[in-house]
């Protein structure tokens, strides 16, 4: 079967691609006697001069590194996650040893629970409140605005700079004395919102009563999220406008002179054609907000405390400081499958509707 | 079922399988070194391996000193300057040693103990590094990778006369000497901004305990100053501020007591000195969260504030101010509590086993503890010597009085938040007991903290 396969395949790659299918319908099977009749040494010979063979020296190397380095060094992870390895002494790796003691470890540990939770938090507002501000924008800018390709520009520079730079400029923004929020605050005379915004808490009150809210709201992970978005929604932006404009101007027209109201167009006619936009902009922020390492270490160090202390901060702590590489590994596992929850349903998503 | 129409069709789904399963074989064929494609890197790895092994013979049948490897962070500033002299004076005893510094920067040393702790694991050390003795080290005894020099270094340069018993322990996480320390920051200070305190009526000299200095920081408050430049943007400082306050609190005997894991029995002290902490955090600047120890250091130097706890190298910030002299504009005295004792943050340099030079390695550690290094090292660190006969005249007058009152001290505590009294996963827990502290300041839960990480 496989044989097959293969040969129809080195068939069509002599044929020099897939036939022309102008109405969407399937094309006559044109190939399918061209190839009838060649026996295995044909195959053979024109197996040596297919593309695929010819092309290898352009996508062999990359896809052996790859390999190696990125799904072999995943692997390997996964196996250390397995052993006892902490300290200096290297583990035997023997298999009758593995076992997921690593595993019960992290759940029974707190501080485990409350970086998972924090991590969660972080990667669902963010990414809502990323794709709903760059949604804004998009619409604004889309509407035909004086300055456009400037406020564009704008919008999206923060993104072009790296998390290091954000990260110390936005320290700088919360200080309680002289930060630009505060400064701001003050200066419109909304002296009692100032606040520690990296310290500070709020007591939720009576709220606190309702299930999943704190007691207590501290604000140190939401001065991240609020960070971060001010970074990150610039790009949501130019995917969204990208969406917005392949929209064509007929359906605005017809929309205006069936006499819809701008809320109504844009929510029934606009907003369902952007569902790839959508969904390829929240993939991609998903996985920075899972990257929110960076941000995290230069704003606070290895150690943000249990305010805003992801997933990704503890793994590098107990791994690089602790010297409890196993356990490390064990937390990056988490970390991995949490990723791949993300990633996973995208690409199957796209490969079910044959796009990728 | 291939002759389905639809099967016709070639995608891209089948040139992926048959590119994975291409892959797969390749890889697999690499791992295993079975195949036939593979002999010849085999070969090629067995002729590599065999001019490795003549290589490394023609070094250990040499008679003359290997070439010596030295690691270390201090990139630059002040650390940077006084490793250059450190090295100089080196060289100058051993022309015939050939030195290769291979510094990594970053991260307060964390990004070379992470390169040194790989290349422990690879079996494949530096001659030696820049680590922090004490109980830092102990991961690499437990694993046996550091090497006895009792006889080989300890017992030259009359070391175990002119070391004191604070930095000698420190230099036998495990009972033998296998480091050499080479500068001791001191730890349990109390800087201050005389013309503040004089505003505002308090006399440092005179705060006995560290819970009455929450009164003289109250007074201070009241006088429109802050009461202590601390910062909480990250956990160190408050790590170190408590230890402080625990030992002048309690002594030492208590202090080494909770370090060596008895924090229950010790808990009422424990607790009381977090709740120490949790008074001044009262005193602290507004925009303690989001600053640097540097920054809170700067309120000091601008007058903004009366009282500093940080280690001994905030006083290099005061020697690179002009107009802002010891004595006349800024001040110190031993954190209230600890008068006669003298808490130790140390760097120092170990001897790995398996070492790739160990005779150079030997000459180096004789040097790194003897007077001439020292007394090269420390005036441009900003640090003093652990050994008590070097000679005071390169060093100010404070680093001058700081000696002193090392060399009078009864006791050397060593310090919990720099390594030296607790190994690297107790540090770990501790800092995050201390992190969870600075953010909600709730005693009982950073007692459990503290006491989880400690035993």
């Amino acid at each position: 079967m496989s044989t097959h396969i293969l040969k129809r395949l080195l068939d069509r790659l002599r044929d020099g691609g897939p036939p022309v299918r102008t109405d969407g319908g399937t094309a006559a099977a044109g190939s399918e006697t061209a190839g009838g009749d060649s026996d295995v040494g044909s195959a053979l010979s024109s197996l040596r001069e297919s593309d695929a063979v010819r092309s290898a020296p352009f996508w062999l190397p990359p896809f052996l590194l790859m390999g190696f380095f990125v799904y072999g060094a995943i692997s390997w992870n996964i196996v250390i996650s397995l052993t006892d390895f902490g300290g200096l002494t290297l583990p035997t790796y023997d298999p009758s040893t593995f076992d997921l003691e690593m595993y019960r470890r992290a759940f029974s540990d707190g501080q485990f629970w409350i970086a998972t939770r924090n991590t969660f938090v972080l990667l669902i507002s963010f990414t809502g409140l990323s794709l709903a501000g760059g949604l804004g924008l998009a619409i604004l800018v889309d509407r035909g605005i004086r300055f456009e390709n400037w406020f564009r520009t704008v919008y999206l520079l923060p993104f072009s700079l790296s998390f290091v730079v954000t990260a110390v400029f936005w320290r700088w923004m919360y200080n309680f004395d002289s930060g630009l929020i505060n400064a701001f605050l003050r200066g419109i005379g909304l002296d009692f919102v100032a606040s520690k915004w990296l310290t500070g808490s709020i007591d939720t009150g009576a709220l606190g009563a309702i299930p999943l809210v704190p007691d207590t709201f501290y604000f140190k992970l939401f001065a991240v999220i609020f960070a971060l978005l001010w970074q990150f929604s610039g790009y949501a932006m130019v995917v969204y406008l990208a969406g917005l404009r392949a929209i064509p101007n007929d359906q605005y027209e017809a929309a205006r002179v069936d006499g819809a109201s701008i809320l109504r167009m844009y929510r029934r006619v606009i907003l369902p054609q952007l569902r790839a936009s959508t969904v390829s902009a929240a993939v991609v922020l998903m996985v920075f907000a899972l990257k929110a390492f960076d941000f995290l270490y230069v704003l606070f160090g290895s150690n943000p405390g249990p305010t805003a202390d992801i997933l990704s901060t503890m793994m590098y702590r107990q791994a690089f400081s602790a010297n409890e590489w196993a356990y490390g590994s064990a937390i990056a596992v988490v970390l991995f499958v949490v990723a791949l929850t993300v990633v996973a349903p995208y690409l199957y998503g796209e490969y079910r509707r044959g796009e990728l | 079922m291939t002759d389905t129409p639809d099967s016709d069709d070639v995608s891209r789904r089948t040139y992926l399988k048959l590119a994975g399963g291409a892959g797969t074989a390749t890889f697999l064929a690499g791992c295993t070194g079975g195949g036939e494609s593979t002999t010849e890197s085999t070969e090629s790895s067995g002729d590599s391996e065999s001019t490795e092994e003549t290589s490394g013979d023609d070094s250990d049948s040499s008679t003359e000193y290997n070439a010596l490897e030295v690691q270390h962070w201090w990139t630059g500033g002040d650390g940077g300057a006084a490793v250059q002299a450190l090295f100089e004076g080196f060289e100058e005893q051993h022309p015939d040693i050939e030195l290769t510094e291979n510094p990594v920067a970053g991260g307060a040393g964390q990004n070379l103990r992470a390169v040194i702790k790989k290349r422990i694991l690879n079996n494949d050390p530096p001659s030696s590094w820049q680590a922090w003795p004490g109980a830092n080290l102990q991961p690499f005894t437990d694993a046996d990778k550091l090497e006895d020099i009792e006889e080989s270094v300890w017992g030259h340069n009359d070391m175990k006369n002119a070391y004191l018993d604070g930095p000698q322990e420190a230099a036998q996480p495990a009972g033998n000497y296998v480091s050499v320390p080479l500068n001791i920051h001191r730890l349990n200070n109390l800087f201050y901004n005389v013309e503040v305190v004089e505003d505002a009526g308090v006399d440092p000299a005179s705060i006995d305990s560290p819970s009455a200095l929450v009164d003289a920081m109250a007074t201070v408050d009241e006088a429109g100053y802050v009461g202590m430049a601390q910062q909480t943007n990250s956990a160190w400082s408050t790590g170190q501020l408590w230890a402080q306050v625990l030992l002048g609190e309690y002594g030492a005997d208590v202090y080494a007591d909770v370090t060596a894991g008895n924090v229950e029995a010790n808990a009422d002290a424990v607790r009381d000195s977090l709740d120490i902490v949790k008074q001044y955090s009262e005193y602290y600047p507004n925009d303690a969260g989001s600053i640097s120890w540097q920054d809170a250091n700067s309120k000091i130097i601008e007058g903004d504030a009366a009282f500093f706890h940080q280690g001994d190298w905030a006083a290099g910030m005061y020697r690179g101010q002009d107009g802002f002299e010891y004595e006349s504009n800024w001040d110190h005295v031993p954190f209230p509590g600890t008068e006669g004792l003298y808490s130790l943050n140390m760097d120092s340099f170990p001897m790995p086993t398996n070492n790739p030079s160990p005779e150079a390695t030997k000459a180096f550690l004789r040097y790194v503890g003897s007077v001439d290094a020292q007394e090269r090292f420390n005036p441009k660190k900003g640090s003093i010597p652990p050994r008590t006969d070097v000679p005071q005249d390169a060093f100010g007058p404070f680093l001058q009085n700081q000696m002193d009152d090392f060399s009078n001290s009864e006791a050397q505590p060593l310090s919990i938040q720099h390594g030296l009294a607790v190994a690297p996963d107790a540090l770990t827990a501790f800092e995050d007991a201390m992190a969870s502290f600075i953010s909600n300041y709730d005693v009982e839960a950073a007692y459990s903290a503290v006491q989880s990480a400690f035993q």
